[in-house]
C-alpha cells in the first residue's frame, strides 16, 4: 500500500494542513477491499437487526403446519422449517440477537478489562498481581469450555431465582437467557482485553509525555485516561473487532448446543440446531435449512476478521506490505 | 532576594535488583526569587533526578528518597500530601524536558495540551483558556499562534515543540522554571533561539530558573550561579564568572579542559578527563572523584571532602583545592 502524504505547501513553507487522524484511518481502510466489503457486511447487519420488525415478513414464532419445510420461494425466501416457520424472519431476529449479544458482551469486556488493565499496568506491584493472576486462571481453562461450564451451571440458578421472587413472566421469557449468555462470554472475555491494555499501558508510561503531564500537576486518573489510554487504545480497537467475531461463533455454539438462547428466541446458532436433524435425516434434499443460517454466521465472523485486519493495517500502517 | 527554593540534604536512591544505586547524595543548594542556577554535569550524575525529586516525579518504588527537605515557600515539598504536590506542579514549579519530540502527547492537540494547566490551577473556561493559549504561544514566538492551536504535535519541527513545551511550562505563570536539558536534543541555531526565549522570559516575568546541561557554553551566558555535580554530589558551587575565572574543582577543570575553544590553535588537542564515573551502586569511600583525578593525594582515597568556602560565595568539595589553584595553569595549557 502506498502511504498517502497529505501535506501541501502553502506558499510561505508552512505545512498545510494534515487530515485529522480519523480521516487518515478512514481512508486508509477504504482502499483495503476485504476491509471494506467486511466493514459492509457489519453494517448491513447491523441496519438488519436494529429494523428487524420492519424487514422480517412474518412474526419469528409464527408457525404454518400447512406450509412446513419449503423450499426457498416467492412468499418465503428462505423456505420454511419443520414447524413452517419463515426462515427469513427467523434469520433476520436472529441478528437482532446476535448483534444484542455483541454490542452487551463487548461493552461488558470494556467496562471490566480496560480499567482493571489499565490500573495493572499503571500501578503494578499488589494490583498488577491480583488483576494479572484472575486472568490467568481464566486463560487456563479452554476458553469455550468454560464459558459452556458457567453458562449451563448458572442458568438453572438464576431462573429459580427469578421465579422465587415473583417474575415468573421473566423466568418464561428469553430475556434471562441472554444475560446468562451475555455474562458467561464476558466474563471470561474481559482477560485478553486486560492483558493486551496492561501491555499497552506499560509501554506507554514510560513515555516522555506522561512525566510531562505529571509536571503540569495533572491527577493520576486523568493521566491514565486522557494521556495513556488513548496512547494505547489502536491494539484495542483491532482487539474488539476480531473478538466480535469470535463472540457472534460462540452465542452460535452456546445455542447451537441448546444452552444459549432457546427457542423460539431466533438464534442462527439455534436455528442451526432446530433444522441440523431434519437436515441428516432428508439428507441431502434440504440444505437450505442448515445452508442460510450457516453461512450468515460463518459471514459475520469472516466480516469481523476482515475488518480487524484492516484497522490492524490501517492503524499501524508501517507493518503493513 | 528572598530566597524561593532550599533543598537540604537531598538524597535519593532507587532500589534495583543488583543493589542500591545512590543516585543523589546529600545535594543542598538554594535559589533566590528571580535567580538562574545552572545545573552542570555529565550523564549520570543526578542532575535529572535531583530537579525530579524536588518535583517529587520519582517512581516509588524503586525510587526512595530517604532524607532531605525541599523548602518552597515554607513547606517542605517532600512531606506535604498529593495533592498539594499537585496543586505545585505546573503551577508554582513547572518543567520543561529535554526531547520536544516525545514530551508532548501525540494524540492531542497542541491548544488541549497547554490549556490543560490553565483549567487546572487557574479554573479557566475552555474558551478563557484557549485564548490564554494562544497568547503564550505567540509569546514564544509562534507564527499564527491561533490557528496552529488545532495542530498535533507531529506537525511541528522541533524547535517549535520546545517553544510548545516552553509556552506550556509557563502558562501559569510558575515562581520556578526547571528546564532539564531542553536544548540537548536540538540543532546548535535552534538551541540559542531557545536560549535567546527563555532570557527574554525571564526578563520579562521573573521567575526563577534551574537549568540543567551538560554544556558549560549553554550555561555561560544564561546563569547567576552554577552547581557542578559529580556521582550524586554538588562539588562546587559558584556564581557563573567566578566558576569560569576561578574553577577549583579538578572535575571542573576537567569540564573546561574538554571544551574546545575558538581562541587557540586548531592544532590544539582538548584534554578528556581519563576514566568512567564510579559506580553508584558500590560508592567509593573516599572521594568519588579519586580514580580519575589528576590531583589526587592519599587522603582523598579514604575520606570524601564535604563542601568548603573556598572564596566569596564560592564553594568547593576537594581537599586540595590550593593545590588545584596553583596547578591549574599547568593543566589547562597542557592542551595548548
Amino acid at each position: 500500500m502506498t502511504a498517502s502524504i497529505s501535506v501541501s505547501m502553502r506558499s510561505d513553507g508552512f505545512t498545510r494542513h494534515a487530515r485529522s487522524p480519523e480521516a487518515r484511518l478512514l481512508s486508509r481502510l477504504a482502499r483495503n477491499l476485504p476491509a471494506l466489503l467486511g466493514a459492509m457486511v457489519v453494517l448491513a447487519v447491523v441496519i438488519v437487526a436494529i429494523f428487524a420488525p420492519v424487514i422480517a415478513r412474518y412474526p419469528y414464532d409464527q408457525t404454518n403446519l400447512d406450509a412446513i419445510e419449503q423450499a426457498p420461494s416467492a412468499a418465503h425466501w428462505f423456505g420454511t422449517d419443520a414447524l413452517g416457520r419463515d426462515m427469513f424472519s427467523r434469520i433476520v431476529w436472529g441478528a437482532r440477537s446476535a448483534v444484542f449479544v455483541i454490542v452487551m458482551v463487548t461493552l461488558l469486556g470494556l467496562a471490566l478489562g480496560v480499567p482493571l488493565g489499565a490500573a495493572a499496568g499503571y500501578f503494578g506491584g499488589w494490583v498488577d498481581t491480583l488483576v494479572m493472576r484472575v486472568a490467568d486462571i481464566l486463560f487456563a481453562f479452554p476458553g469455550l469450555l468454560f464459558v459452556f461450564f458457567i453458562a449451563a451451571t448458572i442458568k438453572p440458578g438464576i431462573v429459580a431465582w427469578a421465579r422465587s421472587i415473583g417474575l415468573t413472566d421473566l423466568a418464561r421469557s428469553g430475556y434471562l437467557d441472554y444475560a446468562v449468555v451475555i455474562f458467561a462470554l464476558g466474563v471470561v472475555g474481559w482477560a485478553g482485553l486486560a492483558r493486551l491494555v496492561r501491555g499497552q499501558v506499560l509501554a506507554v508510561r514510560e513515555r516522555e509525555f506522561v512525566l510531562s503531564a505529571q509536571a503540569i500537576g495533572v491527577p493520576t486518573w486523568k493521566v491514565i485516561a486522557r494521556h495513556i489510554l488513548p496512547n494505547a487504545l489502536a491494539p484495542v480497537i483491532v482487539s474488539i473487532s476480531m473478538g466480535m467475531g469470535d463472540i457472534a461463533l460462540s452465542e452460535g455454539y452456546l445455542s447451537f448446543l441448546g444452552i444459549g438462547l432457546q427457542p423460539p428466541t431466533p438464534s442462527w446458532g439455534n436455528i442451526l440446531a432446530d433444522n441440523a436433524g431434519r437436515y441428516w435425516r432428508t439428507f441431502p434434499q434440504m440444505i437450505w435449512l442448515v445452508l442460510i443460517p450457516g453461512v450468515v454466521l460463518a459471514a459475520v465472523v469472516f466480516a469481523f476478521n476482515f475488518l480487524g485486519d484492516g484497522l490492524n493495517e490501517a492503524l499501524n500502517p508501517e507493518i503493513s506490505p | 532576594m528572598a530566597t524561593l527554593l532550599e533543598v537540604k540534604d537531598l538524597r535519593t536512591e532507587f532500589h534495583t535488583q543488583d543493589g542500591v544505586v545512590h543516585a543523589v547524595n546529600g545535594v543542598s543548594f538554594t535559589i533566590d526569587e528571580g535567580e538562574t542556577l545552572g545545573l552542570v554535569g555529565e550523564s549520570g550524575c543526578g542532575k535529572s533526578v535531583s530537579v525530579l525529586s524536588v518535583m517529587r516525579l520519582i517512581p516509588q518504588p524503586p525510587g526512595k528518597i530517604p532524607s532531605g527537605q525541599v523548602l518552597f515557600q515554607g513547606r517542605d515539598l517532600l512531606r506535604v500530601d498529593d495533592e498539594e504536590i499537585r496543586s505545585v506542579r505546573g503551577h508554582k514549579i513547572a518543567m520543561v524536558f529535554q526531547d520536544p519530540m516525545t514530551s508532548l502527547n501525540p494524540v492531542l492537540t497542541i491548544g488541549t495540551q497547554i490549556s490543560e494547566a490553565l483549567e487546572l490551577h487557574l479554573g479557566m473556561s475552555k474558551e478563557q483558556a484557549r485564548k490564554r493559549s494562544a497568547e503564550l504561544l505567540k509569546m514564544v514566538g509562534i507564527p499564527e499562534a491561533e490557528r496552529r492551536l488545532d495542530d498535533y504535535p507531529h506537525q511541528f519541527s522541533g524547535g517549535m515543540r520546545q517553544r510548545v513545551m516552553i509556552a506550556m511550562a509557563l502558562s501559569c505563570s510558575p515562581q520556578l522554571l526547571i528546564a532539564d536539558e531542553p536544548t540537548t536534543a536540538l540543532d546548535v541555531t535552534i538551541q540559542a533561539q531557545i536560549v535567546d526565549i527563555v532570557k527574554r522570559l525571564k526578563h520579562d516575568l521573573g521567575m526563577a530558573i534551574i537549568w540543567i546541561t551538560h554544556d558549560l557554553g549553554v550555561i555561560a551566558g544564561l546563569a547567576d550561579r552554577i552547581n557542578v555535580m559529580y556521582a550524586g554530589f554538588v562539588v562546587e558551587t559558584a556564581p557563573n564568572k567566578e566558576i569560569f575565572a576561578n574553577p577549583l574543582h579538578p572535575y571542573t577543570l576537567g569540564l573546561l579542559g574538554s571544551i574546545p575553544r575558538l581562541d587557540e590553535s586548531r592544532k590544539a588537542k582538548l584534554t578528556p578527563i581519563e576514566g568512567l564515573p564510579p559506580d553508584l551502586i558500590e560508592m567509593p569511600k573516599g572521594c568519588p572523584f579519586y580514580d580519575r583525578c589528576v590531583f589526587r593525594a592519599d587522603q582523598c582515597a579514604n575520606e570524601n571532602p564535604a563542601l568548603e568556602l573556598a572564596a566569596v560565595r564560592h564553594s568547593v568539595a576537594c581537599w586540595n583545592w590550593q593545590d588545584v589553584q596553583k596547578k591549574r595553569g599547568a593543566y589547562l595549557s597542557a592542551r595548548a
